[in-house]
């Protein structure tokens, strides 16, 4: 409940930010890394957002992805490994007025950080979460991670990996409380922008599974999409995604889709080639976790301490008198 | 002329009954025909009594006794011993409409109150069926019935809930404030040399384990190596300030309850300036936990914070105050200063009641005529714009209940004018039905102005609680029996005179035509109103009475009551009007609207003769809808191809590699999104630029043709870029 007066005041104090002031270090990502695009689209959202870089956070695991914090002039936690969702919800819990971001690499989120994963999902919590998906673990130099596809000559797995790939969409939308799953690829940066716009706009869990070129260890597996418009299929919607009618006339294969469409959200979800792009699945009506809990107690040192003491009194043993 | 015709006419015009032709209606316990029913309220199951619930929001906090046990046995009152359930709960319930006439208590204590008197004596599973339909009732409050403590008692509640929920939420407010910037004051604190002493490490610790560290050496090490940046003097002692200004405001609710309109303003000019110096604490504490806070640009504007008067934001943070005043005893000091209210938009819901809307225009106390009553507040209050108005008689008080509580929660003056139908002069005819008669007669129109409902009257006023908001006066059906015992059923109208003919003072104004008939000679009260007599009338006037044994009396009408009527049906139109029922532009434009069509499909209907208007029209269309076309098509045509000579990359479809900008940055740029264009074509070689559109992974950078014939290596480089041209 800030008064009119001070909302005024911050609004007429209030800084331009440029696209600069989001930006920080050069990245180390290889030359040509999808990383890049994802970067310079996700600091052209908190230019065109006017996002205050004191109230945005962006939360990481480990890998070449999970570098991203370090590229954010914001605040920033690069993790463990598998562990970004889970310190973001608790970022999330005790500070809601900051924007909560969070970058995992495939073998971040679906290899190790599964089980977290899944149920952020279910907690959904205001936070949007970005899935860059190179089909292998990069920073580590070359092993397959679940979402390699099958037969990949890794460093694990020299003769080809055994196992059909994982698909993180259709893994998404079946969890319960589900709210907001799209996809996006690198190479068209117009789709990638407005998709991840929508993805903060989105109140909830927002996950977008970007699908990532990584030139150093898979340096053509994308090249047959990237070289045949045909093989991208753009959904599109009042609700969701516009197609500009530049983007229309090179990706001229296209789907209506209804984002409220669950079931047929699901079946696009498994389709691998051609690879859809857009806004599977939205419901702003799934309520979000850190609402559901949502307290009026002041956190005083006088409440922390008596909620600490109760819990230690449970294991205490008291030395009999 | 006869007599009898004489004398009616006589009456008419004079309001005198000269000869024995027509008889008074005083002492004849006369009522208008259509309250015949209505003898015994406490028979019926109607919306009364109330019941004020403890619990639940502003607009639910009020509920109907017989709405909240229709509730209970739905949910008690299944499967085989429902009836009896049912049958001992409404019996019950009649009991507590009886018991509550002038006596208000809470339904609980009246509920085992009857059902003691009641007793189990009579039947054994009496206490059973009250048992079951006690617990699902689920909420308890005061039972009111509708007398003239009503209006008071029903708006000061809903407030009461409002005003509990808004401190709470202040002051939780408050309260997080305090802790927030408490908090900035700690964390310096502890960033101190105090904070790191070794006494201060030791009181942080608490009582355990002490004697295990070494407090001095940790704060020499602490001291030496921690942050130690600390809050300016003038920044700590603001934070003190702002502290001590916010736990300034400790009013209860109750310190806004007012029962006169200069008081409450005399104690809002006094309150002022602590609500200034709150609400500018607020809004600096929360720039200073934004850590937004700037000397330079801040204080001089706080230094002159509510000079100019709070905004309505500020002010809605604090209590509303409620005055309750009765019309009647109002003096001109206490006119001027309700009027002052209403202008200033002060956050005041002001409660008129009034008891007598007859009263000033009682005959004989130099009153020009009748109804000329107090000020109609209500509507001056309309005229303001910005003022929340709702009248309505208490018998609708709880179907305006919603109302109430959004004129409570309406961030700015609210006015609500209640009729509570007791003036004393009404003989034992119940406040409830004198109210509601009120209403029914358009006496006392029921309206409400929401002044943030919307852009327009259509959404902010409404006369939807009226009965029968479309008509002049409600028209029942009635049915009675002629002198032949044959069945009649008539239409009759509710009017100003049934209202009136509540009211002994207006006893003079009517006479009872002893055959007891009606004949040519007389008509009913609409019609008299929708003929203009001059001199002598024809007919006279006449509406239906019954008497006390419930035998139906005709009973005339004089001309000054007639006129009366008149006056308050002239005075329900303009209320219609401003409602949007049968309005006059409206209605006008309408008519022109109507006949202008009606004119052009007769002109269709001739035959065409020389030079035809009507195709050279129906071209026209077409003629847009070519020309919208050709702008539909250039709007998709494809922007201009750039010359396959020039360099260039397109732009909106770069990933960001680096690739490009890798091999040369001069020639190569990111824009404002981080997007590669060529910034300088000749700031690097050919060659580069065919380096550049071979390693860009989505192909995008068109090299176009050599700008330096000179460049070694040209015929390969051409070729290599031909793939990109
Ligand atoms: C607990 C733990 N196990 C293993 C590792 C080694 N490790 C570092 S990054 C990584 C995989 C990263 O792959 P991915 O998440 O796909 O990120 P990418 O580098 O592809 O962006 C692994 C296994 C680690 N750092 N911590
Ligand atoms: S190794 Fe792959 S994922 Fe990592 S930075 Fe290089 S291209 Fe990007
Ligand atoms: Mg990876």
């Amino acid at each position: 409940m800030a008064t009119a007066a001070s909302h005024c005041l911050l609004r007429l104090y209030e800084e331009r930010h440029e696209l600069e002031d989001y930006q920080s270090g050069v990245p180390r990502w290889c030359t040509g890394c999808g990383d890049n695009a994802i970067l310079a689209a996700v600091q052209r959202l908190c230019r065109d957002e006017q996002l205050r870089p004191e109230k945005t956070v962006f939360i990481s695991g480990i890998g070449c992805s999970s570098r991203f914090p370090h590229y954010m002039k914001t605040y920033g936690f690069h993790g463990i490994h598998g562990r970004a969702l889970p310190v973001a919800e608790g970022v999330r819990m005790a500070r809601k007025d900051l924007h909560v971001f969070v970058n995992t690499g495939d073998g971040d989120c679906c290899s190790i950080g599964a089980a977290h994963w899944v149920h952020a999902i279910r907690y959904n919590m205001n936070m949007t979460v970005f899935l860059h998906d190179n089909q292998i673990y990069g920073l580590t130099k070359m092993q397959a991670s679940p979402t390699s596809p099958r037969g990949l000559r890794s460093n694990t797995t020299p003769r080809g990996s055994f196992l059909e790939a994982m698909q993180p969409l259709t893994v998404t939308l079946g969890v319960q409380n589900v709210s907001f799953v799209a996809q996006a690829v690198d190479w068209i940066p117009e789709l990638l922008y407005d998709i991840v716009s929508a993805a903060y706009r989105h109140r909830g869990f927002s996950f977008i599974r970007i699908v990532q070129r990584c030139p150093e260890w898979l340096p053509s597996l994308f090249e047959p999409w990237l070289h045949d418009p045909e093989r991208v299929r753009l959904l599109h919607h009042e609700d969701g995604i516009q197609v500009s009618p530049a983007l229309a006339r090179v990706y001229r294969n296209q789907e209506h889709h209804n984002p409220v469409d669950i079931d047929r959200a699901r079946e696009i979800a498994s389709c691998i080639d051609p690879i859809p792009v857009g806004i599977l699945y939205r419901n702003p009506q799934v309520p979000c976790y850190e609402d559901l809990r949502a307290t009026d107690h002041l956190r005083t040192t006088e409440f922390i301490k008596n909620g600490l003491e109760a819990e230690f009194d449970k294991f205490t043993v008291w030395p009999s008198a | 002329m006869d007599a009898t015709r004489q004398a009616r006419v006589a009456f008419y015009l004079t309001g005198k009954r000269p000869g024995a032709e027509l008889e008074p209606v005083e002492g004849l316990d006369l009522r208008p025909a259509l309250l015949a029913r209505y003898r015994d309220l406490s028979t019926l199951r109607y919306d009364f009594p109330l019941v004020l619930l403890t619990d639940g929001e502003a607009d639910t906090c009020v509920r109907s006794l017989s709405g909240m046990v229709d509730d209970a046995l739905r949910q008690v009152a299944r499967g085989e011993d429902g009836e009896r359930v049912s049958k001992h709960v409404l019996r019950l319930e009649q009991a507590i409409r009886q018991a509550s006439r002038g006596k208000s208590r809470s339904l609980s204590a009246r509920w085992s109150e009857i059902a003691a008197e009641l007793g189990p004596e009579r039947d054994a599973l009496l206490p059973d069926s009250l048992d079951r339909a006690l617990e699902a009732l689920g909420s308890d409050g005061e039972v009111v019935d509708c007398d003239g403590e009503l209006p008071g008692r029903f708006v000061s509640h809903i407030w009461q809930t409002a005003q509990t929920k808004k401190a709470r939420r202040l002051h939780g407010e408050i309260a997080r404030l305090v802790h927030r910037v408490s908090n900035i004051l700690r964390a310096d604190l502890a960033r101190s040399e105090k904070g790191r002493s070794a006494d201060a490490l030791k009181a942080s610790l608490g009582g355990l384990d002490a004697d295990a560290f070494d407090f001095q050496a940790l704060s020499g090490v602490l001291s030496r190596t921690a942050n130690r940046t600390t809050i300016t003097a003038a920044r700590r002692s603001r934070l003190e300030q702002l502290i001590a200004a916010l736990q300034s405001y400790n009013f209860e609710p109750q310190a806004f309850r007012f029962t006169s309109c200069s008081e409450a303003l005399a104690a809002w000019r006094e309150r002022y300036p602590i609500l200034v110096g709150v609400a500018r604490a607020i809004a600096m504490a929360e720039l200073e936990i934004a850590g937004d806070y700037r000397e330079e640009r801040h204080d001089v504007f706080f230094d002159e914070y509510g000079a100019d008067g709070l905004s309505p934001d500020d002010i809605a943070l604090f209590a509303d105050y409620l005055v309750h005043v009765s019309a009647a005893d109002m003096d001109a000091g206490e006119q001027a200063a309700l009027m002052e209210i209403l202008s200033s938009g002060l956050p005041m819901k002001i409660l008129v009641q009034k008891d007598d809307i007859l009263a000033d225009s009682a005959p004989g106390q130099g009153g020009q005529g009748f109804a000329r009553s107090a000020p109609h507040f209500a509507h001056m209050a309309l005229g303001l714009n910005d003022v929340y108005v709702l009248q309505a008689p208490a018998s609708h008080l709880l179907r305006c209940s919603g109302r109430v509580a959004d004129g409570i929660a309406y961030a700015g003056t609210a006015l609500f004018s209640i009729f509570s139908g007791t003036n004393g002069f009404v003989g034992d005819y119940p406040p409830y039905l004198v109210a509601a008669a009120a209403a029914e007669s358009r006496a006392f129109p029921i309206f409400a102005y929401h002044p943030s409902a919307g852009p327009d009257w259509a959404s902010r006023f409404s006369l939807a609680t009226n009965p029968q908001p479309e008509a002049d006066w409600p028209e029942h059906q009635f049915d009675y029996e002629d002198a032949e015992r044959h069945r009649v059923s008539e239409t009759v109208a509710f009017t100003f005179v049934d209202f009136a003919a509540l009211d002994e003072r207006y006893a003079r104004h009517l006479a009872r035509v002893p055959s007891n008939g009606r004949d040519d000679a007389m008509m009913p009260i609409p019609k008299a109103l929708a003929v203009e007599v001059e001199g002598q009338p024809e007919q006279v006037p006449c509406t239906l009475m019954v008497d006390d044994q419930d035998r139906l009396q005709t009973v005339l009408v004089d001309e000054r009551l007639m006129r009366e009527t008149r006056r308050c049906r002239q005075a329900w139109h303009s209320i219609q009007e401003l409602g949007g029922i049968h309005n006059s532009y409206a209605e006008r434009t309408l008519a022109e609207e109507r006949k202008a069509r009606e004119e052009a499909v007769q002109e269709l209907a001739e035959p065409a003769t020389g030079t035809a208007p009507a195709p050279a029209a129906a071209t026209q269309p077409e003629d847009a809808g070519a020309e919208a076309g050709q702008e539909a098509a250039a709007a998709i045509e494809p922007e201009a191809e750039p010359s396959p000579d020039e360099a260039y990359i397109e732009t909106p479809r770069c990933t960001t590699c680096n690739e490009c900008t890798q091999i040369n940055d001069k020639m190569f740029a990111y824009n404002e999104n981080q997007q590669a264009y060529i910034a300088d074509v000749d700031a690097g070689t050919y060659a580069q630029l065919v380096e550049a559109a071979e390693s860009c992974q989505v192909a995008i950078i068109h090299p176009g043709k050599p700008r330096n014939p000179d460049e070694p290596g040209l015929e390969e480089l051409v070729r290599r870029a031909e793939p990109f041209v």
